[in-house]
């Protein structure tokens, strides 16, 4: 039953572009895909391993700003940088992890922000890579997947969107199974316990970030050949961790499928109490959507996919 | 999951049935800040972009040729002009977004916006991909018109022509006064903005002479400038020359005042040295600051056409016209103007018309010697004044002929004041 | 208690604007309206405790984060809807101008909020230290459970931790509104390196939050000055990292 229903929703993700034609919409499931496949990024580090990240945003900077430049000085293919992006982005990962991941709790949780905040500051302050200017892609037509550039229509980045989505859900499904996710929620549980029964704490959480990292930056990647203008305050910022983060939480942290969902409700709910209410300059739209926020994390603590799981065990029950 | 979707689907699926129910009019869209640290332009521009459109449509009234031509837009048969207002929220992509939904769901004819350079870069590019007229009434950076678009107009002066009169001034300053102007200390806030006005400074300066002694690009929005401003205690330079939005400014006359820095001069580039909140924040201690501007609010005693729309904008908006308000409304009406003469809502028809644009400087509330757009949609008629804060208001006091004051130097030392 | 606080900005902010128009409305100086600020604040804590964190109490750590985050944006948000965007800014308070210690010219606001700060500290400090209920609040956050079998009404604790902490916001945002302007999104700079300072010192430890503000203070205007100044806070983040990495648990971290 329930794989009836995921491959029925496949369907219908696959088919949504042929039947709907208006690019908004389909931006919004392009936004959706983008931003579920960052939480699903996050949630392998912080919700399966417990590392409670928020400062993922100097991962999609480093996807997006190492493809950019490539692309721009160098004349590189965007997929060239992509994956140029990942790599860098592991490096960074565990060149970061060495320091910090022998902190805990909130010490940890603000180190993650220390960090974000020096990359955007160092980014702001780098001439060659644009500092506070930013950098545009270079427009190149006709429209080519080569050069990952389509003007014509959204068609073509909904589906690599809903690919880089479909990837994050198969490498966390992998993960699930695998002996690493095992030690992964270990490491989550209690450290220390794990430690004690053998399972080399400081390689898994390595591990976790690595993963992690790779992933976000993939959509770095996409973002910027998406916007063709990348610049500090957009792919940097603390608001964007903080926002990956929520993604997840608000779905369900830990779960497969908690990230999807917190994307799928966070979106368009923000584009369209935007597009309904934006326009009077009283940020009416700002005031709901701080509203539900609330609320929707009073209701259910554990997130959407903890509501499901309980109201399903209620009529089980 | 899936009806999720599928009331998704439904409500993006209505909103355009809806709007095709509708008599002939001619939607325009207006994207502007309206929401975060730059609401302010939004807020006040949407007030003058209502009035503008009230001009169009016959139900407000200036007594002066270029506007009564298009009043009842007579061009489209009397087709009514409708603004549709979104909030980009200060961010490039969300400008993107909505661009493109204003674009090809609500059938808009033109866009205006969208004040941050940044997100008039990318709204443009939405604009250029789809064959719309975009109107860009303010943004600085001069990058803009140099992108080749063929749908991108610029009514406005951009960075370089407003620091270019800044070091106008200074020439013809020195030789009035005999005073010798040598060195700069270049301050800039660390967005787009204040990046490309530090540029611009930096060319301009090794161009005409001067001495760069100090050169800092800060952080925005920080909590505490006394390090900056301890520096340019330091350097010393003849001008201090800030690029800086509203809250820095404010910051920054209160930390000068603290650690009793006393710049000669002080010669900002607009935008937060502006703002009517920064001189009520810190007009009084503000004194002598000196700014580039498009518009004066002490020049519309002087222009008729400006007294005129003062009289219903300051009733609108609870404020007289100053510089952000008067350059949107010269951008919009540019565009009115545009459609009228084209007489059709056709994409074409108004480009070519916008091009073919020649508006008399004496019809503009602005200073400027007119409108004409060059190849790269930038309007080449623009002209700069100076600006000085003088006893709480900014006064004109360059070019030296359209001065209503003297130019105040130095700046009167902080014990000096009362 | 544990939590950190995402809306502590937005506090910061309310407090502000409590100060502004009680000098608006009312022609009250800051000073005076300080104590209107505390107790506004102490409400305002209190009832977000009850009203919204008592509810994530038992979740993850995460929907703690989600929850005080969502206030953040409506508070911001409703502060715009209510008063604008404009910057409202005192004028003429009765602590303006500066002071001169020496060579050295000190703002007298500055001078006087430090000074008040200080007092409020060591007010602080006593409360938990000497009185009953401060130290049934020490104890509800060493141990919840423990803190409960010994009696102690743990939820009306964490309500009052709630409101002295906010109350504290009160007493920033009056004395900043003397010197610094107010509008809906003032309170985002100050919260990111009031988090970092209070990590710094480390957790659960009142006094080392005063030697870290000093620290961090110092730090900021000494790297804006000798280095750079787009960078100073960077250097502040730098420093944290570096002084964790040494000391896990901040400088005199209690947990």
């Amino acid at each position: 039953m329930r794989r009836a229903l995921l491959l029925a929703l496949l369907a219908a993700a696959l088919a949504f572009p042929a039947a709907v034609t208006l690019p908004f919409p389909r931006h919004v499931l392009i936004m959706i895909f983008l931003y579920g496949s960052l939480a699903v990024a996050w949630n392998i580090l912080a919700g399966y391993c417990g590392q409670i990240s928020l400062g993922h945003a100097a991962f999609f900077g480093v996807g997006a700003y190492t493809s950019t430049l490539l692309v721009a000085r160098a004349g590189l293919s965007p997929w060239v940088g992509m994956a140029a992006g990942a790599a860098l982005a592991v490096l960074f990962s565990q060149a970061i992890a060495f320091p910090v991941f022998r902190l805990r709790g909130h010490y940890f949780a603000i180190a993650t922000i220390a960090v974000g905040e020096i990359v955007q500051t160092l980014v702001i302050n780098w001439d060659w890579a644009g500092g506070a200017r930013g950098v545009f892609v270079p427009i190149k037509r006709p429209d080519s997947l080569w050069n990952f550039q389509f003007h014509e229509s959204k068609a073509l980045y909904y589906y690599v969107a809903l690919g880089l989505l479909l990837l994050g859900l198969g490498v966390t499904r992998w993960l699930e199974r695998s002996r690493h996710g095992y030690y992964f929620r270990a490491v989550r549980e209690d450290q220390d316990a794990a430690a004690s029964l053998g399972v080399n704490v400081a390689r898994e959480k390595h591990r976790a970030i690595a993963v992690s990292a790779a992933l976000t930056a993939l959509g770095g990647t996409f973002y910027a050949q998406y916007i063709f203008f990348i610049d500090p305050e957009s792919v940097l910022p603390l608001s964007l961790s903080i926002l990956i983060c929520l993604v997840a939480v608000l779905g369900g942290v830990g779960t497969l499928w908690g990230p999807v969902v917190g994307a799928a409700v966070l979106v368009p709910l923000s584009e369209y109490t935007r597009v309904w209410l934006g326009g009077t300059g009283k940020a009416l739209d700002l005031v709901i959507y701080g509203a539900l926020i609330m609320l929707i994390s009073v209701l259910q603590p554990a997130g959407l996919v903890g509501l499901a799981r309980h109201l399903r065990r209620g009529t089980r029950a | 999951m899936s009806r999720l979707l599928a009331i998704v689907l439904a409500l993006t699926l209505a909103v355009p049935a809806l709007a095709a129910a509708q008599p002939r009019e001619v939607v325009l869209g207006v994207v502007y800040p309206m929401s975060g640290p730059a609401a302010q332009a939004g807020v006040d521009n949407k007030a003058v972009f209502e009035i503008a459109a009230e001009l169009a449509n016959g139900t407000a009234d200036l007594p002066f040729p270029f506007y009564q031509r298009l009043k009842g837009m007579p061009g489209l048969k009397g087709a009514k002009v409708r603004l549709i207002f979104a909030d980009h929220q200060g961010k490039p992509d969300v400008g993107q977004a909505e661009a493109e939904r204003l674009i090809t769901q609500e059938k808009v004819t033109a866009l205006v916006g969208s004040w941050h350079s940044a997100v008039t870069a990318t709204m443009s590019q939405v604009a250029e991909r789809h064959g719309v007229p975009f109107m860009n009434p303010e943004s600085s950076s001069p990058g803009l018109t140099r992108r080749g678009f063929k749908w991108f107009f610029r009514t406005s002066p951009h960075d370089e022509h407003f620091t270019q009169v800044m070091f106008d001034f200074f020439r013809d300053f020195e030789k009035k006064r005999g005073v010798k102007l040598k060195t700069l200390g270049i301050t800039y806030e660390d967005t787009l903005f204040g990046a490309d006005s530090g540029k611009v400074m930096r060319e301009l300066a090794k161009k005409h002479g001067y001495e760069v002694v100090l050169d800092i690009q800060y952080r925005a929005k920080s909590t505490s400038l006394q390090s900056e401003v301890q520096r340019l205690k330091g350097a010393n330079p003849d001008v201090w020359m800030p690029t800086s939005y509203q809250t820095d400014a404010i910051l920054f006359t209160r930390t000068m005042k603290e650690l009793d820095y006393n710049p000669k001069m002080i010669m900002t580039q607009d935008a937060g040295h502006i703002s009517p909140d920064f001189i009520a924040a810190a007009g009084k201690d503000a004194e002598g600051t000196m700014s580039r501007a498009p518009f004066s609010t002490d020049l519309i005693g002087k222009r008729p056409v400006a007294q005129a729309l003062n009289a219903l904008y300051s009733k609108r908006a609870g404020k007289d016209l100053y510089d952000f308000p008067a350059r949107a409304f010269t951008g919009m009406m540019t565009l009115l103007d545009a459609i009228n003469r084209a007489g059709s809502t056709a994409p074409a028809a108004i480009q070519k018309a916008l091009i073919a644009t020649s508006i008399p400087g004496d019809q503009l509330i602005m200073t400027w010697d007119g409108i004409k757009f060059d190849e790269t949609g930038q309007n080449t008629l623009v002209k700069g004044i100076i600006l000085q804060l003088l006893g709480g208001k900014y006064h004109t006091v360059y070019p030296f002929d359209v001065a209503t004051r003297d130019v105040l130097y130095p700046v009167p030392a902080w014990k000096d004041r009362k | 208690m544990e939590i950190v606080n995402f809306a502590h900005g937005e506090f910061l902010m309310v407090a502000m604007y409590v100060a502004f128009f009680a000098w608006a409305l009312a022609g009250l100086d800051p000073l005076l309206a300080l104590p209107l600020a505390v107790a506004a604040l102490a409400a305002l804590g209190w009832a977000t405790y009850h009203g919204l964190i008592r509810w994530v109490l038992g979740g993850p750590m995460l929907a703690q984060i989600f929850a005080t985050f969502g206030l953040a944006v409506f508070l911001r948000a409703g502060a715009q809807f209510l008063w604008g965007v404009d910057f409202r800014v005192v004028q003429d308070p009765w602590l303006g101008g500066r002071v001169a210690l020496g060579p050295v010219f000190v703002g007298l606001p500055q001078l006087a909020a430090s000074a008040a700060a200080l007092v409020a500290f060591l007010g602080l400090w006593r409360f938990l230290a000497r009185t009953e209920t401060g130290v049934a609040l020490q104890a509800t956050a060493q141990d919840r459970q423990a803190a409960a079998l010994m009696g102690i009404d743990t939820d009306r604790m964490y309500a009052l931790g709630w409101a002295l902490g906010s109350a504290c916001v009160g007493v920033a945002g009056a004395l900043l509104a003397m010197y610094f302007y107010v509008f809906p999104d003032v309170g985002g700079t100050f919260a990111l390196i009031a988090y970092v300072t209070v990590a710094l010192g480390g957790f659960g430890n009142v006094p080392a939050t005063l030697v870290a503000g000093v620290v961090v203070g110092l730090v900021e205007v000494f790297a804006g000055l000798l280095l750079a100044p787009a960078i100073k806070y960077a250097v502040v983040f730098l420093l944290y990292l570096a002084v964790v990495l040494a000391r896990p648990q901040g400088l005199f971290g209690r947990w």
